[in-house]
């Protein structure tokens, strides 16, 4: 459980970044250490061998969160900065409370952002809530700089719409309508851990219609995605029973689990069904 | 200064608290000696194969090895059997070699090991011994019998042996009986996890001809004389020493292939050699346990009384016998019977062979399995007669006058025999600590919400204390008393609770004692710290040894014995260099009585388990310290919770491994478990002066029985057979199926 070896570098600024990830592009796979919480226990296990590590942890300019407009997240926010922004609250709520699913407290005082996305597991958090909330993921490399939508970026487990010489530097989330209303839910084999189904929801209602809903959901496929059917059922409803229903059980019929801890298909549908409605139930409370 | 008396029952704070909290403890990763190597185990990738060629040389040319071991380069030996009732000649065609030298039989068996400069190298070099393997068709199934391949070519049809147990006319029983119910359950394969991975590092002097080695733990003494023959030298010439250890459950500080590799490595070598297991490797390296089929059929009366059983079992050993020998089959059988009135029964137990992990013993071994069995089967038992789950048991749990009970195995075996305790009388203290009445009426009035609420139990009679005998040893030492023990301290507090005892004994303050347990070199011969019999046996020796030191100073000294304070005589004593001695030796185990009760809530929707309140109620004969006791209980009640809901060593269908990290095997964390209540019982064991019984243990025995139970009422499947562990996959199609059935009454 020891790395196989690398040759480490430690760079202090974005640019310091991209001039390394482009010298490592002809010595074949480097990578980028962030927060190191996914990155070393794959590295102990040997699961990668880069032949490069390119330390970022201290690139002072990618470590920020900002809201006005829009939220910017910085690629080396923590999770726990998110999980404490008590300014991310009603619409945003399901942002904080998705990063405060990640791992264990320690993880999340050195967990990053950008390391969420790159890493790209299906069941991660930060991952479903980006595509629940339309954000942009913004990479740059020496070429120059591009946004990629989320629902685009993550295109399956552990892969994504990074290029040669690219890196993440941040995300912008759009904001959602201001008198909306969030949530997040997942349930895992134990009270921590790796979940089997994530749920992620934001709601819009005037005068008792549901305008406009996001669901997405987690873990329940290559990448997370939106249920769009089940918010096509939601928008223009009450968010009566009958409505939260359907939407659940449309965003059951959407998902394409894989079989993972030994938890079936089938459990793992039901698992999603189960949530959305307890989710939508939440909120129908938070809305009326 | 008076005599100091009432350590023994008092909550006196852990001895080895201090250390741990403050970081100055050593674990075996903080030892370094000089000129170390590093070893790095190569192991099997399949789980059978011959060993067509073993290719070395890339891996010795790289820099940094000193050199690479396979198997030409080790002694012809074999890891023995540590106890001889477990030994049989047919074990001794099983037993596993060092490195696999014309076979791989699972996956993660040593072939070869590497020595480097540092661990990284070591395991770079690792990765380049090629190994060529001509795969078989690997041995998975606890049925396969003669028509599969073999394990071992030896033993054709796989089993090691076939424990045969028969108590009363079973025959007569099942044609009088107006019930009988038949269970089949099987038992998934799991096992300790301590936090810490073994480790050890090994120092040969060749000057004096002295090997030391750090890391041992359990069963110090016994590897200390297997090592010491393997390697052809004296036993004192070799010295075993326990550092600090981050739990053992049992499977930490049995003889292992790495405990003769790494010492040999360093005698060969000239310099030490360290080696630390990870965690990868301790998910296939390290004793796995619990994997067995029952095929359970009861024989009770109309009436609820139970009358027989018959028990056939197929209990997994894994690709070897490991140094338990045969206890993975042997220890269910002598527990099966468990603490009710049976008037006879039959039992079948095969150790079987199969290319996975060899299974040693865990926490509560045998007695796990069996109460898992046994009590889901009572379960199906009271469905069929309409009884209350709790009022069966009560029908037939060992009246306390009928003591001792004697389970007569006729002339081909010794008897089971249960010395003394007051089982319903223990039973009922649980039921009162619970509230039973209430849960049930509580269980009532939550059903209405849609929540599936359910309350399980189980009892148990657990094997303990077992022999032959442990010695003490106390002198005078730098102003305090000595006292030298041949157990272990696996980190469960027996420095603690031995020290009290000395204290007590010796009529001295606790701080006047120091417990020397780590060290063969000053420790007398012992037999080591499992099946609960730390306390019970280093206890009552620590007792003789204190009684003769007073007897002997009071000699000495020309004072009466029952005025003497040793503490204030110790100036004048301690130039007599006196000290005391004492031997307490034990024939027969000693059997404990333990009971469960659990409430759960079922998330029908999730399949998700919570345990609301988790009870044990244990005879602990005498508890020397209430407070480490409850620890024990309570951490113990953890890991069967842990082992029912969450942990499982999972094969594919070419013996490979599934799960290779704690991402994986999920243990119980403290958010999944209640606040565990303990219910302690004291009833004094007859056959020991301080009137202990074993304690290590008995949290776990009926744990995942009662979780199991309690779920099972709260899905009404009290007489389904429920598959292990209890995933939300599982749950969900106990609840499916129940849906489906439910349906055509409601259409």
């Amino acid at each position: 459980m020891r790395p196989a070896p690398f040759a480490y570098e430690r760079v202090e600024s974005v640019e310091e970044m991209l001039e390394a990830l482009a010298r490592a592009d002809g010595e074949g796979a480097a990578v980028l250490l962030a927060g190191g919480q996914s990155l070393i226990p794959r590295l102990n296990a040997r699961l990668v061998r880069p032949r490069r590590v390119i330390d970022i942890d201290g690139i002072a300019a990618l470590d920020h969160l900002e809201l006005d407009q829009e939220l910017r997240v910085g690629a080396l926010c923590r999770h726990w900065r998110l999980e404490e922004a008590t300014s991310l609250d009603g619409p945003w709520a399901a942002l904080r409370e998705a990063a405060a699913h990640v791992g264990l407290h320690p993880v999340r005082t050195r967990g990053t952002f950008g390391g969420s996305l790159a890493h790209a597991d299906p069941a991660a958090e930060l991952p479903l809530a980006a595509v629940t909330y339309g954000a942009e993921i913004e990479l740059r490399s020496r070429a120059g700089q591009r946004r990629v939508a989320a629902e685009e970026f993550f295109r399956g487990p552990h892969r994504t719409a990074l290029g040669p010489g690219e890196a993440i530097v941040g995300a912008r989330f759009p904001s959602p309508k201001p008198d909306g209303v969030s949530a997040f839910a997942e349930v895992s084999r134990r009270v921590v851990g790796w979940p089997l189904a994530a749920v992620c929801v934001v709601l819009h209602a005037a005068e008792g219609v549901i305008q406009g809903a996001r669901v997405g959901l987690g873990a329940v496929g290559p990448a997370p995605r939106r249920a769009i059917e089940a918010e096509r059922l939601l928008e223009g409803s009450a968010l009566e029973s009958s409505a939260i229903d359907a939407a659940a059980v449309a965003a059951a019929r959407a998902c394409a689990p894989a079989v993972a801890d030994g938890v079936d298909e089938d459990t793992r549908r039901d698992m999603v069904e189960a949530l959305v409605r307890r989710t939508l139930a939440g909120l129908a409370g938070a809305v009326w | 200064m008076a005599v100091v008396r009432g350590h023994v029952g008092a909550e006196a704070p852990r001895a080895d608290d201090l250390p741990l909290v403050d970081g100055s403890a050593m674990f075996i990763a903080d030892l370094n000696r000089d000129g170390q190597l590093w070893a790095r185990v190569v192991r099997s990738p399949v789980a059978s194969a011959v060993i067509v060629g073993i290719e070395i040389s890339a891996a010795v040319r790289h820099p940094g090895v000193a050199a690479v071991l396979t198997a030409d380069d080790v002694p012809d030996v074999q890891i023995p059997i540590r106890l001889p009732f477990a030994a049989t000649p047919e074990c001794e065609l099983a037993l596993q070699p060092p490195l696999a030298r014309d076979r791989v039989r699972y996956v993660g068996e040593p072939v070869a090991v590497v020595l480097a400069e540092d661990p990284f190298t070591a395991e770079d070099a690792a990765e380049l011994v090629a190994l060529e393997l001509e795969e078989r068709t690997p041995v998975l199934d606890l049925r396969a019998g003669s028509g599969a391949d073999s394990v071992h070519d030896r033993l054709p049809d796989n089993v090691v042996n076939r424990v045969p147990m028969v108590c009363g006319e079973v025959d007569r029983l099942f044609a009088t009986a107006e019930v009988v119910v038949s269970e089949s359950v099987v038992v998934h394969r799991h096992t300790g996890m301590p936090l810490e991975t073994r480790g050890l590092l090994a120092e040969w002097e060749e000057g004096e001809g002295r090997l030391t080695v750090w890391g041992a733990a359990k069963v110090k003494h016994f590897n200390r004389q297997a090592l010491a023959q393997m390697l052809d030298l004296s036993p004192q010439s070799v010295r075993l020493i326990e550092v600090s250890v981050g739990g053992a459950f049992g499977v930490r500080g049995e003889f292992y292939p790495e405990d003769l590799l790494v010492p040999l490595a360093a005698m060969r070598l000239g310099r030490p050699v360290k080696w630390i297991e990870d965690r990868r490797e301790h998910l296939v390296a390290t004793n796995h346990a619990r994997e067995q089929l029952h095929e359970l059929e009861v024989a009770a009366s109309e009436d609820g009384r139970l009358l027989a059983f018959r028990d056939r079992a197929w209990c997994d050993q894994g690709a070897y016998v490991r140094s338990q020998g045969l206890l993975p089959a042997l220890l269910p059988a002598l527990q099966i019977a468990g603490p009710y009135a049976w008037e006879g029964f039959s039992i079948e137990a095969s150790a079987v062979l199969t290319n996975r992990t060899p299974v040693g013993t865990y926490r509560a071994p045998g007695v796990t399995e069996a109460t898992l069995v046994r009590e889901r089967a009572l379960d199906r038992v009271a469905a069929e007669l309409g009884l209350d789950h709790v009022e069966l048991r009560r029908r037939n749990l060992i009246a306390a006058d009928r003591m001792p009970w004697v389970f007569d195995l006729g002339p081909q075996g010794e008897p089971i025999v249960y010395e003394s305790g007051d089982f319903p009388g223990s039973f009922e203290a649980l039921l009162a600590q619970a509230g039973y009445d209430d849960l049930r009426a509580e269980q009532r009035g939550r059903a209405p919400g849609g929540e599936a609420v359910g309350i399980g139990v189980s009892a148990f009679c657990e094997v303990s204390a077992v022999g032959p005998f442990e010695q003490a040893r106390i002198a005078l030492e730098d102003g305090r008393f000595a006292v030298y023990v041949g157990v272990g301290s696996v980190g469960q507090g027996v420095a603690t609770v031995l020290g009290q005892i000395a204290a007590e004994t010796l009529g001295v303050g606790l701080e006047r004692v120091a417990i020397h347990h780590q060290d063969t070199a000053d420790t007398p011969e012992g037999f080591g710290t499992f099946a609960s019999r730390s306390t019970v046996l280093a206890g009552n020796a620590i007792l003789l040894a204190g009684q003769d030191l007073r007897r002997k100073a009071a000699a000495a000294l020309g004072i009466a014995e029952d005025t003497l304070d040793v503490d204030l005589e110790y100036a004048r004593l301690a130039p007599q260099r006196l000290t005391g001695e004492g031997t307490f030796e034990k024939e027969h185990p000693s059997f404990t009585f333990g009971a469960n009760l659990v409430l759960v809530s079922v998330d029908r929707e999730l399949g998700r388990v919570r345990v609301e309140r988790h009870l044990v109620a244990h005879d602990a004969g005498r508890a020397v310290n209430p407070a480490l006791l409850r620890g024990q209980l309570c951490g113990g009640a953890v890991q069967g919770i842990g082992a029912v809901l969450f942990e499982e060593l999972r094969y594919d269908r070419t013996g490979q491994p599934e799960v290779s990290s704690l991402e994986d095997y999920l243990l119980a964390t403290a958010g999944d478990v209640p606040a565990v209540e303990a219910v302690i019982i004291e009833n004094p064991a007859p056959t020991n002066p301080l009137g202990i019984k074993g304690s290590g243990e008995a949290g776990m025995a009926g744990a995942p029985a009662a979780v199991a139970n309690a779920v099972a009422d709260a899905l009404g499947a009290g007489a389904e057979s429920l598959a292990l562990p209890l995933t939300p996959a599982r749950i969900r199609a106990l609840v499916r199926a129940r849906e489906l059935n439910a349906q055509p009454e409601a259409s």
